[in-house]
């Protein structure tokens, strides 16, 4: 009787609890959404872009713009991680840091584009518009573009990855492209952004249509389309929203979004981008990895050269430091992707090398009036295109060019004595050569 | 959660009122009376607290505070008593009458005592596991926070170092080796029967250093004594926690029928750097400097007569000395005052403490206050109440970040010495990088204070002779307050003018648990006895945090966050659940031959919902063959035992608590909107993490137990690791963490115990151990490479052990030329990164330790020595003050002078260049400190071997004669010294040193380390 009972209540109560112990070991976290629902309403749509967004932070905030500077002669390493000097040495181990993190960034914009692209057509909530699913589409077109662009001129042709990664079975058996064919992927992605983006708004935060249009210029100016860098150049230049802002300094002060600005990345006290640390030495604040070298310093200090482009350095001695990235009290400094004296250059570039030297000099001219330097002395098609080098060097001192630029007209062996042509591409990321069997490393590493 | 515990606790009450009803027999007849005492052999004292037990019968009492004990029973003289007490040969007398003295033999092998295994106790001789066992006085009246600490070289099988010389700082604990790579490879820690946390709380960032070691909330001098489980078959009973073994802390607790004993303890200490930094003075420095640019101007091609020296004159620059503002003389101050005492239905144990330690370089110190509460009320015969508490309160005050260039020790460290400390205006100079060392040290303002609730309650029914319910309602709470601000007045705080941030962390272990006991002897003589255990358990993890930070103060007085001109905040939260089931029973018979096993099954949160549940069988056999005739006429052993044991155990701490999930996540925002943005792969199929291992030990016995020799062999192979493989980045991710990869540990363990003296006046035992593990990552998906900031140093591959540093193999610095020549290991007559190799690992071969006790009358005197054989450090100090150049802001060590100066100069520091081209050539002057190499090389890996003089201690109790007349019963006054003597060849500060002991892949680092420091001390144990 008694060992009934016991059986019995043994018995239901291991099935209640046998029951319960499913649901019991069931947990989920309140700060993440799972996979399966992430876009799904026109709520998650809106934030999928925004995430989007955040990841070309990722790369954007320090780790682009250092490839960019340290690899070339306007900024030496000063500090004390090793990663920055293999940079400045230009001698990059395939597990550079900085390098692993900004591939390994660029390649998280991807997927978030990637699944908006993807899922974003799908979503049927009706307070989704088709305006504004279109903006959400095209902005996560240019995104992509972008994304491929950057890596494209920093590793060379790279695997086109255009499909969100849901499990790692979509990997499987994407080669490398050459650099033409990532190029065309890029001007694909541009073409449908152009389309879906909307017309120019106030923002310069969040891609438009001339945003896609100023990135299809530089990347026609990158393959050498001389015509078509000219036109889409034409079609920013021509937009009155946009102008040179004088005094030079006035588009990185503080509140920012000058009309200067073609596109840059926003930040706030509470997503911040400290990469002034970088910059500034520690009497005030910082960590002075980074450093204008002296001949940087000269050049900007030389009133025919720099002119007014000297307020992107300060200190004295030793204790020369940069002020592009200067909001040490707040950390909000944008990044800056694109300004239209870019749009200027490449013209002017696009212009001199179809031989249209007096419309180049013009537009040479008009960044150099902007910086108070006089008009350029150089009258033909070679010192044109060497005045229009120079003068990117030091209109964009500190942002991501110079070094993409001497890679881009083959002369980094030249200026910066840099003769290893394997040396103008940086490594695929050393994890990847092990764990991926369809990459191949670039020649020298 | 609240629903299941209401089921089983409804189950609960089912099954025990079942058993009651079974329980219910008839009152006893009285018969007898007994009346006895009963006393200590040699000594004649009076041993309260034993326990007298009629053989046959469940009728037990125990001795009073004079040793004396009475018993009414229905049975007629004459009868067997069982009397045992602990420490002591329990004794079997048959009483003829009354009253009775029973005398009692102090056991003197370790072979005889009871063993607290999982979840029940044995006696040790019984036991088929390999387990050690410490008696919480090894751990006691220590400089040092953490008993896990001071178990360095105590016992077999483990293998324990402080990371740096920081009071109450991270220290490296592992038993027979780490298991895993990316989970967990700290062992399980149950103190009083709770399963306590030992993940660090703080917040702070300290360059990767491992803040704190939680494990010190525990006051030490409140240890009865500590089991460290270390085979599959005794951690087999935890299941997917025991994989790194088990620690299992029995804290103090009083007996019946004792009088209140009163302690006092107290010691003063002060501690001292054993080294201090050097660096080249400011002449060397220039003198360093001018070579470097006139060779890299040579190197390239310019003529050097037309170099401009930075340095015109070196011998005339100053030399300003920052280490010595870094060291002080510490001091460390601790008082404890304890009770514990019982009456004939409770006992009782109260403790308090505090200890306060400064570090030998300022400015961190830490302060604990502990209190602990131990009770026990026998209700009735049968059913047993009880509480164990534990209230601990730290305050740290932290010296964040001493490898990063605004921490303390870098900032002395590295500016170049010609440089002043102040400025002509009286204010801090700060050069490069780095900040003031002086500012730091007078205005760091980082403090943390944690509290600390372990705790359990217990109610424990004896349902029929030999069969025991117990359950038990444990808590672990801790919450960590890190309130740090960084003021004007040094560099983290100049550029936003003051920031200042306030974090909570709260982490809670809940753990529920049933077991049901059953313990029986039958059989002719007894023969037969069955140990067998069935119960479960509930166990939930709550992780939680808040933190606030703001920045851009009116004043440096205003350190409020809520006071600041912008202010953010941030949470995270993370919940596990682990329900389990488990069953022991271990047989033996006749007291030689036992055979045992268990099972235990586990289903966790955390894995993929394919595969949460994991089972974990173990068995083992153990042979006494010196109980056998054969051996026995031999009269050489007086225990002989051969045991093995073979089980699976499992491991699933230190992955999240979603890792199985497919996850996006939120916060990925932009323009004050919110964002999200995938973040983890799902992998359903994620489960346990398997450890098997094999053990054969034997255990001796000779010269009346006088010496006891214990041997073990293990084989642990851990499969199915919790392993982040690395995907293609492509995907948009870095890792996948997937069940991948294995790591083999194999090692052996040897402990000597040896009574050499024993007599009235004289007493000289000796503890010898040593331990050898060998570890190998057998498969894996590829290399994992990390550590030193991005500077991968440290490599996981397989074939090698864990913590194997990969490095450019310096051959030689060619005498002709000056220029390092590296081992091209391609032999592709280039230097690249394919040429890096592993030159040696963090990990030792062998550690132990020698312990030995002598008291003379009244003296007593212990030294103690640690050893570890074959491990490498890498000396990060050498790499940065080593640089020939390349640093521009860092000074030298004096380590620099030895360069290549000329042509046939023989030495291991190559020519001083800068000169960067051909990053590719061998020999070539990049690689000399820059290029390809960038000074990762084997030339600043060092041997970081050593034996210790870890403790040296002379104590004298005071006679008893002189104490009895003021109502003392004990006075012990000693002197003690800790880390007196070491003897290594590392180069840096101090041997015993893991910087990046944060992720457990990144061991053997010394980098701006604060070192261990030697400390003298006094002290006093008072006894009323």
């Amino acid at each position: 009787m008694k060992a009934t009972y016991i059986k019995n209540t043994v018995l239901i109560a291991a099935i209640f609890f046998l029951a319960s112990c499913k649901k019991y070991l069931e947990e989920v976290p309140n700060n993440s959404l799972p996979t399966e629902s992430s876009i799904t309403d026109v709520s998650t749509a809106r934030a999928a872009i925004i995430g989007t967004y955040d990841r070309l932070q990722g790369y954007y905030a320090s780790n682009y713009p250092t490839l960019g500077t340290i690899t070339a002669d306007n900024v030496i390493f000063n500090g004390t991680l090793s990663e920055y000097l293999q940079l400045d040495q230009n001698a990059v181990p395939t597990d550079n840091v900085i390098t692993v993190a900004a591939y390994q960034n660029i390649y998280k914009t991807v997927n978030s584009a990637n699944s908006v692209i993807t899922y974003v057509p799908g979503v049927t909530d009706p307070l989704l518009t088709a305006a504004e699913k279109n903006k959400i589409l095209g902005e996560a077109y240019f995104i992509r573009a972008l994304s491929f662009f950057d890596l494209a001129r920093g590793w060379g042709g790279v695997q086109l990855q255009l499909k969100p990664t849901t499990d790692l079975t979509v990997l499987k058996g994407i080669k490398r492209s050459t650099l033409d064919q990532t190029y065309d992927q890029v001007l694909a992605d541009l073409v449908k952004a152009e389309e879906l983006l909307p017309e120019d708004g106030t923002t310069r935060n969040r891609a438009q249509k001339s945003t896609a249009r100023a990135l299809r210029a530089r990347l026609h100016l990158y393959r050498k389309q001389w015509a078509d860098a000219e036109k889409y150049a034409t079609l920013v230049i021509g937009n009155t929203k946009y102008s040179l802002v004088k005094p030079y300094k006035s588009f990185f002060t503080a509140p920012f979004q000058s009309a200067e600005s073609v596109f840059e990345l926003a930040y706030s006290v509470n997503d911040r981008n400290s990469y002034w640390n970088l910059w500034y030495p520690s009497s005030a604040g910082g960590q002075f990895t980074l450093k204008p070298s002296d001949a940087l310093v000269a050049k900007l200090n030389n009133p025919t050269i720099g002119g007014t482009r000297n307020a992107l350095i300060a200190g004295s001695g030793a204790t020369v430091y940069g002020v592009l990235y200067n909001t040490t009290s707040t950390s909000t400094d944008p990044s800056y992707l694109i300004r239209i004296a870019e749009l200027y250059l490449i013209r002017a570039e696009a212009r001199a090398q179809q031989n249209h030297l007096e419309a180049a000099a013009e537009d040479l001219n008009a960044v150099r009036k902007r910086a108070d330097v006089p008009e350029t002395g150089a009258t033909t098609q070679a010192d044109l295109i060497k005045a229009i080098e120079d003068e990117n060097g030091i209109e964009f001192a500190f942002e991501a060019h110079r070094w993409f630029d001497l890679v881009r007209t083959e002369r980094a062996g030249v200026v910066l004595g840099l003769t290893n042509k394997n040396y103008w591409l940086f490594p695929i990321p050393y994890s990847d050569i092990l764990s991926d069997p369809d990459v191949t490393q670039n020649p020298g590493y | 959660m609240k629903h299941l515990y209401k089921r089983s606790a409804y189950l609960l009450i089912c099954i025990l009122w079942a058993h009651l009803a079974v329980a219910q027999v008839g009152a006893p007849t009285i018969k007898s009376k007994l009346n006895g005492i009963v006393l200590d052999a040699t000594t004649k004292q009076p041993l309260p607290g034993a326990v007298i037990k009629i053989k046959g019968t469940t009728h037990s009492v125990a001795a009073d505070e004079n040793g004396k004990f009475s018993f009414v029973t229905g049975q007629t003289f004459p009868y067997t008593l069982i009397v045992s007490f602990i420490g002591f040969v329990q004794q079997e007398v048959t009483a003829n009458g009354s009253p009775i003295e029973i005398h009692l033999k102090e056991n003197l092998s370790e072979l005889n005592e009871i063993v607290v295994t999982g979840y029940s106790s044995q006696e040790r001789k019984y036991i088929a596991s390999s387990i050690s066992s410490v008696s919480g006085s090894v751990v006691q009246d220590q400089p040092s926070g953490g008993f896990n600490q001071l178990l360095q070289g105590k016992a077999t099988g483990i293998q324990v170092s402080s990371n740096s010389g920081v009071p109450g700082g991270g220290i490296t604990f592992r038993v027979r080796g780490n298991n895993s790579i990316n989970a967990s490879v700290d062992p399980l820690y149950i103190i009083d029967g709770v399963f306590v946390s030992n993940s660090d709380p703080i917040s702070a960032g300290l360059g990767n250093q491992q803040a704190s070691n939680p494990i010190a909330d525990l006051n030490p001098s409140d240890i009865e004594d500590i089991q460290i489980l270390k085979d599959a078959n005794a951690t087999a009973i935890y299941g997917s926690l025991g994989a790194n073994g088990v620690i299992i802390v029995t804290t103090k607790r009083g007996k019946r029928n004792t009088s209140a004993k009163i302690n006092l303890n107290t010691f003063q200490g002060w501690s001292t750097a054993i080294n201090k930094f050097e660096v080249a003075t400011g002449p060397e420095v220039a003198l360093l400097t001018n070579e470097s640019r006139i060779n890299t101007a040579i190197d390239r091609g310019e003529n050097p007569s037309t170099v401009v020296l930075p340095f015109p004159n070196p011998e005339n620059e100053p030399t300003y000395d920052r280490i010595s503002g870094l060291f002080r003389t510490a001091r460390t101050s601790n008082y404890e005052v304890s009770t514990q005492g019982g009456t004939d239905k409770s006992t009782y144990y109260v403790g308090l403490g505090y200890l306060n330690q400064e570090s030998i370089v300022k400015p961190s110190d830490y302060t604990r206050y502990s209190a602990r509460l131990n009770y026990d009320n026998y209700l009735t015969d049968k059913l047993k109440i009880g509480t164990s508490l534990n209230f601990t309160r730290s305050n740290r005050n932290l010296s964040g970040s001493d490898n990063n260039p605004q921490g303390v020790i870098n900032s002395a460290l590295f500016p170049r010495s010609y440089l002043p400390i102040f400025k002509e205006d009286g204010t801090y100079a700060r050069y490069g990088s780095f900040d003031n060392h002086l500012a730091l040290i007078e205005n760091l303002d980082n403090k943390a204070v944690g509290w600390r609730t372990i705790g359990n309650i217990y109610g424990e029914y004896l349902i029929v002779p030999g069969l025991k319910l117990r359950s038990s309602w444990s808590l672990d709470n801790s919450s960590e307050y890190d309130n740090s601000y960084s003021s004007t007045l040094i560099s983290a705080g100049i550029a936003s003018n003051g920031s200042a941030s306030s974090t909570e962390t709260k982490n809670l272990v809940l753990t529920n648990e049933q077991v049901l006991n059953f313990v029986k002897s039958f059989g002719e003589d007894g023969k037969h006895n069955i140990n067998a255990l069935v119960g479960n358990t509930i166990n939930t993890v709550l992780n939680q945090s808040t933190g606030a930070t703001g920045t851009g103060f009116a004043a440096n007085s205003l350190r409020s966050v809520s006071v600041a001109a912008t202010r953010s905040g941030t949470s995270s939260r993370a919940e596990s659940k682990l329900l389990s089931f488990f069953s022991k029973v271990s047989y033996t018979y006749n007291g030689k031959y036992t055979i045992d096993g268990s099972i235990r099954a586990d289903g966790s949160s955390k894995f993929g919902i394919n595969k949460r549940w994991g089972y974990f069988p173990s068995g083992g056999v153990a042979w006494r063959a010196g109980q056998e005739d054969f051996i026995k006429n031999l009269h050489v052993f007086d225990e002989l035992k051969v045991r093995a044991s073979l089980g699976l155990s499992g491991n699933q701490n230190g992955i999240g608590s979603y890792a199985a999930q497919g996850l996006w996540s939120s916060g990925a925002n932009y323009l004050e909107q919110p964002g999200i943005a995938p973040s983890q792969l799902a992998n359903p199929d994620l489960t346990w993490e398997t450890t098997r291992q094999f053990n054969v030990g034997a255990e001796f016995g000779f010269f009346k137990n006088r010496l006891s020799i214990v041997a073990d062999y293990y084989n642990k192979y851990t499969y199915d690791l919790l392993l982040n493989v690395p995907v293609p980045y492509r995907s948009g991710f870095a890792s996948y963490l997937q069940n991948y990869g294995s790591v083999r540990n194999k090692g052996f363990e040897l402990g000597i115990n040896s009574t050499n003296v024993a007599t009235t006046d004289f007493k000289w035992t000796t503890n010898f151990n040593v331990s050898f593990n060998n570890n190998k990552i057998e498969k894996l998906a590829s290399d994992i490479s990390l550590g030193a900031s991005g500077r991968n140093i440290s490599i996981l591959r397989q074939g090698y052990s864990v913590n194997s540093f990969q490095l450019y193999k310096q051959l030689y610095v060619d005498p002709k030329t000056g220029n390092a020549v590296y081992e091209d290991v391609n032999k592709d007559g280039l230097i690249t990164s394919a040429d890096r190799q592993i030159v040696g690992n963090a990990l030792p071969k062998y550690t132990g330790g020698l312990t030995n006790n002598l008291s003379y009358k009244s003296f007593d005197l212990s030294f103690f020595f640690y050893f570890q054989q074959g491990n490498k450090i890498m000396n990060m100090n050498d790499f940065f003050m080593v640089h020939g150049g390349t640093q521009a802001n860092i000074g030298f060590l004096p380590r620099q002078l030895n360069r290549w100066q000329k042509e046939g100069d023989i030495t291991d520091i190559p020519r001083l260049t800068t000169y960067s081209s051909n990053p590719t050539e061998n020999g070539g002057a990049a690689n000399n400190y820059g290029g390809n190499v960038a000074s990762l090389s084997s030339r600043y890996l060092e041997d970081g071997s050593f034996i210790r003089l870890k403790t040296l201690t002379l104590g004298y109790t005071l006679p008893v004669e002189v104490l009895k007349k003021i109502n003392i019963s004990r006075v012990r006054l000693y002197a003690q010294a800790t880390n007196l003597l070491t003897f290594t060849n590392y180069g840096g500060l101090d041997p015993e040193v893991s910087s990046q002991s944060n992720n457990q892949n990144t061991a053997g680092y010394d980098w701006a380390t604060v070192p261990q420091p030697r400390t003298f001390q006094i002290g006093a144990n008072i006894t009323f």
